[in-house]
Order: C-alpha cells, then structure tokens, then sequence
C-alpha cells in the first residue's frame, strides 16, 4: 500500500512574507503555480510590492497585517486566508524577529513578547489551519533557527524559542499524522533586514563568511528551495524533521585543522 | 523539480532498492548516471536501459565496494567516463541484525567493510573527479537506525553512526567546494528486509509504529536525493535528512 502522490501546492500561507525568507517563500511557491496568502506586521510598501509581484506571477494573493503576537489575529488571519482562496494546502508560520536582547537582563515583558511572536503565533497558525490541512492532504514547514541548537547568548529568548520551535515540529507531526505532515527549516545566517547591520559592517561580513564552511551568506532563495521541497509531493514520508540550511555552520570547529 | 540537466552522477548500489530508484530519478532529472552494482549485472543493465530510454546517458560500473582497491578502481573507471563527477551517492549497503551473543568477526568485518569504509573509500576515490566539478555534492545513505537504537543489529547501526559522523567531517574537510550530506530512511521496502516486509505480522508492525502509517518506498527516498545534489541546495552542507514517516519521533 504505497502512498498516492500529491499534486502540487494549489494555496500557501506565509507570516512575515512581505520581505526576506518569507518573501522568497511567498515567491516560490507562486512561481510554482500556487495562489499566496501572507501577513506582514506594519511595513505596508513591502507588503504592497510582494503582493504586485505575486500577481506578477500570475496567481492570486490574500494580505494584511496581522501581527504573530496576537494569537487571536494569527487565527483569524488563516480563516479569513483559507475562505478568500477556497483552501489551504501549505502553512509557513515564518514571521519573527531577532533583538539582541543579551542574557542578564532579560525583563518578563520581553520574555513574553517574543516567546509570542515566536512560539506562540506559530502554534495559533498551525492550529487554526489544522481543519483546512486535513482536508487538503497539506503540510507545515516551521522557520527554527540554528540557534535553536547552538549557542547564542547574545540573543538568548530569541535561541530558546527557536529550539521550541524544532520542538513545535516534531510534537506538532506526531499530533497531526498521518494526514499532515510537519516539518521546519533551520537556516544559519542569511542576508535579509533582520542582519542587515551584520552584512553592512565589513568586519562582521566576512567573519561570518569565514565561519561559514559553504563560505557565503545564506541568500532567502537558499531557504525558499528547502520550504518549497519539504512542502512537496517528493518529501511525502517526511514528517517531524528539521532541515538545516546554514552552508555547514553548525558543524563544528572549522579553524585549522585537528591534529 | 531540481533540473540535473548536465550533472554527472555515480549511485553505488544502484542496481536494487532505494540505490535503484535514486538511479532512475537523477536519469529522468536529466543527470548521466553511472550504476554501480556488485553482482547483479542484470538488474544494473536495466536500470542503464531505462535511464537510457528516458533520453538520458548511463553505463553500469562493478566493484565489491568492501574491497578497497575494487572500489577505487571502480570509482576511477565512473569518473574517467565522462572526466568529472557532479554527484555521487553512495547507497551500497548490506543489513544483518544479530543479536549480541551472534555478531561473528565475519559479520563485523563484513558490516563495517561494505557500509562504513566502502562509503569512506568511494568518496576519497572520487574527491579528485568531484574537484573538477563546480556543482560537487555527494550524498551519503544513512539510516534512521544511525540515530534511534533498536534491540538487534548493534554493528548495523553503529556503522549508520558513523556514515553520519563521516558526512558531517567530510562536509567540514571538503568546504567549501563539495557539499556532503546524507538521507537517513526509515523502513523503506526492499530486499534489504524482504523477510521482514513479506511476514505480515512485521510489517503491520512497522507501519502501526510508523506516524505515517505506512512502510515508505525507495521512490520517496529518491527526491530527497535529487534535491540535495542540485543547485537549489547549494547552502546545504553537513546536514542528516531523515525520510522516516515520523518514526523517529518517539
Ligand atoms: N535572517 C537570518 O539570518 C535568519 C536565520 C535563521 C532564522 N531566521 C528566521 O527566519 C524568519 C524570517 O526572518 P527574516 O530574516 O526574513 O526577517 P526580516 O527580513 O526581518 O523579515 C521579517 C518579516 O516578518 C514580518 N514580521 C516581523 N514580525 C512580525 C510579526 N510580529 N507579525 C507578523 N509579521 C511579522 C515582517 O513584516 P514587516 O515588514 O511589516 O515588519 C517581514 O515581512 C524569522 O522567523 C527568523 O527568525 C532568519
Ligand atoms: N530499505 C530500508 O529500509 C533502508 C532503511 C535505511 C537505510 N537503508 C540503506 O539504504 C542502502 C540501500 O539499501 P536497499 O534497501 O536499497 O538494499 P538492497 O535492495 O538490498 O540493495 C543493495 C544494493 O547495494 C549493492 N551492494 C550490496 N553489497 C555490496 C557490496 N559489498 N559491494 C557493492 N555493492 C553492494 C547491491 O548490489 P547487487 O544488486 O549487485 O547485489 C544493491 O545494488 C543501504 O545502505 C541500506 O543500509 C535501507
């Protein structure tokens, strides 16, 4: 008894697709012939311009602002998603933020802030599109984070709900199987506005070339490929995983040799 | 899907199971694809001919790949081919599950010389033939039993073990040039564990354990593979896919 194949993507929905990853994501999947739901937080000429290149696309698109931290807007979001497109086939709950919080002096508020957007958004949108995933076969691909993983001091809440986040995908694909799958990418340093400061100073650039075995910066396409793969027919027995996108960043020492 | 239009490609093991499909994947993605086998010419000679109906190029290539000089020669002969290598994937593999008290030398040597060095010594064959590619990247066939123990088979996954730690030295020692990364499959149909899939009782077994509810086939580990060695993932390296239907979860 082997699996029917799935036919590709018919509806995406990405949070935080009016730039960076989730811009390529929105863009790729529309590229590949699906109609693109996203929400963005409060830059509306982004938002405006990604969803003219989504028509550009030929496809049709559904956004507003909606902020991840807001877990009753985050529902409510993917119902209204779901009924002006007809379904939902795909959910990339991407939006997030990355503040240098530092470790010491974290406050409850701050804690609370991003442990929302982060973690608690997420989970909002993958519950609310769970009905319209059932019926459609679809699937989640969750955004982590190598920090998720690795240490991180410097933006220590930020790392903690990352990990959460791998923890999202792997409970959230037992509580769904077998109908849908889910899984999340967990990409290493990528040029988008959240480093923008890093790749603009010339010093950090390259440090994180040099410590990047792929010996680049991570582009939003790089991460697009591996959403779009995960959430289709070819990664139908992938359930529960987190693919690591990060040019081998996370793999250990990389100064010099061991001998 | 990935276009591997141009791409040159080795897949040990490729004349049966997820080597066979994987062979037949990167052919209908464009790729030319050298299928190595062991010992069954006839099988490997079918899957050249399909890959070869479909309008793509392929050529059988024989080694025991747990001979070290077998394997290099082997891997030579593949890459002097076409003069480079783009990809190769290295799914020759052998399972025997003993327990404790059974593992016999020959079994351990036989296990960590086929699944372990004959992984290692392909990739060194090849690194020569893959440095003149400028889309190097090779794929290593893991195991969900690599990560996730099971009672039964120790060296088996001892050896998936360190085809994972291998890949992720080798993704470091080959950066930035050659990408290194490896697909771990769950239980996947094949004649690796027909036994096992043909007694009903096992095989419901696996798929009740198994999320997805479901024994997977070599088909769905193939795309998986195709992925990694293209383009569209150039920023992947060092990474360990599992294909498992979730059994890994629990
Ligand atoms: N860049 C990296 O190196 C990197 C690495 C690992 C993981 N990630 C993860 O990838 C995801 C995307 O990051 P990025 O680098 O693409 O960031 P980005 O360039 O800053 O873009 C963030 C996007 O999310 C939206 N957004 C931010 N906060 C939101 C909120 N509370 N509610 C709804 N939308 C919100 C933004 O909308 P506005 O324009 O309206 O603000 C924008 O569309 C994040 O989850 C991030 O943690 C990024
Ligand atoms: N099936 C699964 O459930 C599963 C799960 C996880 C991992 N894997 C791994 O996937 C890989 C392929 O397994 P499979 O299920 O496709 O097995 P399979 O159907 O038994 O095919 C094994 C292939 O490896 C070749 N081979 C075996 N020993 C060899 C040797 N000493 N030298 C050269 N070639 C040799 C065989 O060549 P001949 O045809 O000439 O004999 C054949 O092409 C193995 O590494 C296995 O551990 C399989």
């Amino acid at each position: 008894m082997s699996a029917p194949t799935t036919p590709p993507p018919r509806v995406a929905l990405v949070t935080g697709g009016s730039r960076g990853i989730g811009r390529a994501v929105a863009l790729a999947f529309a590229r590949n012939g699906a109609d693109v739901a996203f929400s963005y937080r409060r830059e509306p000429a982004a938002a405006d311009e990604t969803a003219s290149a989504i028509r550009g696309l030929g496809r049709r698109v559904f956004y507003r602002a909606s902020d991840a931290a807001d877990a009753t807007d985050a529902a409510r979001f993917v119902e209204e998603a779901a009924s002006e497109l007809g379904r939902l086939d795909v959910v990339v709950p991407n939006a997030g933020i990355a503040p240098d919080t530092g470790w010491e002096e974290v406050a409850p508020e701050t804690w609370t802030h991003l442990l929302s957007t982060l973690l608690v958004g997420p989970y909002a949108t993958v519950r609310a599109a769970t009905p319209h995933l059932r019926v459609s076969g679809g699937s989640v691909v969750l955004v982590a984070s190598i920090a998720g993983f690795s240490a991180y001091p410097e933006e220590l809440p930020y790392a903690a709900a990352k990990a959460g986040v791998i923890s999202l995908a792997r409970s959230l694909a037992l509580a769904l199987a077998p109908q849908v799958r889910v899984n999340a990418v967990a990409p290493g340093w990528v040029r988008t506005g959240m480093t923008r400061e890093l790749y603009d100073d010339p010093r950090s650039r390259t440090a994180i070339e040099r410590s990047t075995p792929r010996g680049r910066w991570g582009e939003p396409e790089d991460v697009a490929a591996a959403v779009i793969f995960l959430a289709s027919d070819g990664a139908r027995f992938i359930t529960g995983e987190t693919l690591v996108v990060d040019g081998g960043e996370s793999l250990g020492w990389r100064v010099g040799r061991l001998r | 899907m990935s276009d591997l239009a141009g791409h040159v490609v080795l897949v040990t093991g490729g004349s049966r199971g997820i080597g066979r499909a994987i062979a037949l994947e990167l052919g209908a993605a464009g790729a030319t694809v050298a299928v190595h086998y062991r010992s069954r010419a006839a099988d490997a000679a079918e899957v050249v001919r399909r890959i070869v109906e479909q309008g793509s190029e392929a050529r059988s290539f024989s080694a025991n790949v747990a001979n070290r000089a077998e394997a290099a020669a082997m891997v030579r002969a593949a890459g002097e081919w076409k003069g480079r290598l783009d990809g190769v994937v290295t799914s020759a593999g052998i399972y025997h599950g003993p327990a404790l008290e059974e593992v016999g030398a020959e079994d351990w040597e036989e296990m960590f010389r086929t699944d372990v060095e004959g992984t290692f010594r392909t990739v060194q064959a090849a690194r020569p033939f893959l440095d003149r590619s400028d889309r190097a990247a090779v794929v290593t066939v893991s195991s969900v039993l690599g990560s996730h123990a099971a009672v039964g088979g120790a060296p088996y996954q001892m050896a998936k073990a360190a085809i994972e730690q291998m890949t992720r030295a080798l993704a470091l020692e080959l950066a930035p040039r050659i990408r290194v990364n490896s697909v771990a499959p769950g239980f996947i149909r094949t004649d690796i564990n027909r036994t096992g899939h043909e007694d009903p009782a096992f095989h419901a077994l696996v798929a009740r354990s198994t999320p997805l509810k479901r024994w997977g086939d070599p088909e769905e580990v193939a795309p998986s593979v195709r992925f990694l060695l293209s383009r569209e993932a150039d920023w992947v390296t060092g990474t360990i896919l599992g294909i498992d239907g979730g059994i890994a979860l629990r």
